[in-house]
């Protein structure tokens, strides 16, 4: 993105440095630099969607199957294995989702 | 290599007393689960169905349960009264509170701001998260197990962020991590004693007071530091303590790469274990945690904090399966929680990135003192308790709790704003930044 505003702007700054000197230049060129469409970084809309959509159907899973879930999660002995693996699965999953979440809000850590 | 090695070889020649270790204190004992399936007033018994029992268990109701505190088909946690009898009822809670959609709202917006604290100072949360649970009425045990299993998966996504944005120092972690697991062993140990000898008004006085003391001397001590860091331009130097720990060349040296930090083993060891025996005695080890990997060791606060989310997520994971063993998790709330905090987590590790380091102290000790606040209002009820002084009057305890219990909130806002603030004014500066320089270099390719 930087490295796009930089481009535009030195454009703009020898633009106005050939027009002071008087020198004849090519207008077909310089139209077609400044039609050129502003760099916009990727987005990750559809992943943040794809996320989003899992996230929420394995939360809607969860929640229509309340009375089942609870009573198995809470068994003890072995069973501790469920709860601790669908806190990771939805750690990986809802994670995902907030990190495209905030990429496509423009929220980024400072380079 | 020679360091690594010394690491596994400590963690493998104290396997045996880890594996007796509990991250963040033992599941209760005396605690029953299941479903009363039949009440006798007459008679005063309740029979129930025990998990993973076939035969139902009678029960007698105590002193202070009556024939209709007893819910029938639904899972409940029954607490024993030992000292009245074998198979006394103590005290019942309903294990599943019912879901409204204010409750969501709220687990939503709490894990959010929760997070966004772990994110950006590498601990917090769990001391306002687990009251929370409590006050929207979900049972004690249940609120703490329930918040372990959401403090782990958090923190691990808090960590690696950190580690791509490389403050996280995974040697660090893993060194503290392992022995703060043993100190908790010995703080459970401490915690036991002090039961058996004072009992339990007795142990809540001992933890109140190491908690207001701890949290008020290095609470203090932070927010100094973090004030003559904000008057400062200098980068943020190792303190002299620090520095001169540092000096001390004893076998076996340790060196934190990402930390930038040469030290013994003998000093940092210390350290986690102390982070590990506070965890077990006032369940928020990151409190003296953080500041120990500053003040101590001698890593930056950035560095310390996110290292501080290694590990929350390696004691976490322990404590979630020791939790779960024992079956006290509401995955329900785990996961509500979670679905504000993965979000807020990462919102903190990247505001982290705009701020400089005496922020995180700033944030950090700020939340100690006012959490301080919270616990303090609690200990006149202890010393109450202890006949140590007159007995309060119910208009005044009710108070003491509602300044407790709102402290906590007002330690959450404040850690937020505050954030929040920083995290604005970071990213408009940094953006300021960025055009002068583009600009600066545009002219000066011109």
């Amino acid at each position: 993105m930087s490295q796009n505003v930089q481009l535009q702007t030195q454009l703009t700054s020898q633009k106005k440095k050939r027009s002071s000197t008087g020198q004849q230049k090519s207008t077909a060129t310089e139209l077609d630099k400044r039609t050129q469409p502003a760099f916009t970084p990727k987005r990750p809309v559809g992943k943040m969607l794809l996320f989003g959509a899992l996230s929420l159907a394995a939360y809607g899973f969860l929640f229509f199957n309340e009375a089942l879930v609870t009573k198995t999660f809470t068994l003890g002995g072995w069973h501790a294995a469920f709860p601790v693996m669908t806190a990771f699965l939805f750690s990986f999953v809802h994670g995902a989702f907030a990190s495209n979440l905030l990429t496509v809000l423009g929220l980024e850590a400072k380079k | 290599m020679k360091k690594l090695l010394f690491v596994l070889l400590t963690v493998l020649a104290l396997t045996s007393l880890v594996c007796t270790a509990y991250a963040g204190g033992p599941p209760p004992k005396n605690v029953l689960k299941g479903v009363f399936v039949q009440v006798d007033a007459k008679a005063g018994t309740a029979s129930i169905k025990l998990d993973g029992h076939e035969d139902l268990k009678v029960l007698s109701l105590g002193e202070a349960i009556k024939a209709e505190d007893v819910t029938l088909d639904k899972k409940v946690l029954v607490s024993l009264d030992t000292h009245a009898g074998p198979n006394v009822i103590k005290d019942i809670s309903i294990m599943f509170m019912d879901m409204t959609v204010t409750k969501i709202c709220a687990f939503l917006v709490i894990g959010l701001i929760g997070g966004l604290l772990s994110g950006f100072i590498g601990s917090g949360g769990a001391f306002v998260l687990t009251p929370a649970m409590m006050s929207l009425g979900a049972p004690g045990a249940v609120a703490v197990a329930s918040n372990m299993c959401h403090k782990f998966p958090k923190a691990m996504v808090g960590a690696y962020k950190r580690w791509k944005y490389g403050q996280a120092d995974l040697k660090l972690g893993l060194v503290m991590a392992v022995t703060a697991i043993i100190g908790v062993q010995i703080g459970i140990k401490i915690q036991k004693f002090i039961l058996d000898h004072w009992g339990n008004a007795g142990s809540n006085l001992y933890v109140s007071v190491v908690f207001v003391c701890v949290l008020l001397f290095v609470g203090a001590y932070v927010l100094m530091d973090a004030m003559k860091g904000s008057k400062g331009n200098a980068e943020a130097k190792p303190s002299k303590l620090a520095i001169s720990l540092q000096k001390i060349n004893l076998w076996p040296m340790m060196e934190f790469k990402v930390a930038q930090v040469r030290i013994s083993a003998w000093i940092t060891i210390p350290v986690g274990l102390l982070t590990g025996m506070l965890a077990a005695t006032i369940a928020v080890g990151g409190f003296i945690g953080v500041p120990g990997m500053i003040y101590v060791v001698g890593a930056s606060a950035l560095v310390s904090s996110a290292t501080e989310l290694v590990v929350a997520f390696i004691m976490g994971a322990w404590g979630s399966i020791q939790w779960g063993i024992s079956g006290l998790i509401d995955i329900r709330m785990t996961l509500l929680i979670l679905a504000g905090s993965l979000i807020g987590v990462q919102l903190g590790a990247l505001g982290t990135t705009y701020v400089k380091d005496y922020m995180i102290k700033l944030v950090m000790s700020a939340v100690m003192l006012i959490v301080a606040v919270s616990r303090g209002a609690k200990i006149p009820g202890y010393l109450a308790d202890l006949n140590l002084i007159p007995q309060l009057k119910e208009s005044m305890v009710f108070g003491l709790d509602q300044i407790s219990f709102w402290a906590l909130m007002a330690a959450l806002a404040v850690a937020g704003i505050i954030i929040s603030v920083a995290m604005i004014k970071g990213m408009l500066q940094a953006n300021a930044e960025k055009q002068a320089q583009v600009v600066g270099e545009a002219v000066n390719h011109s």
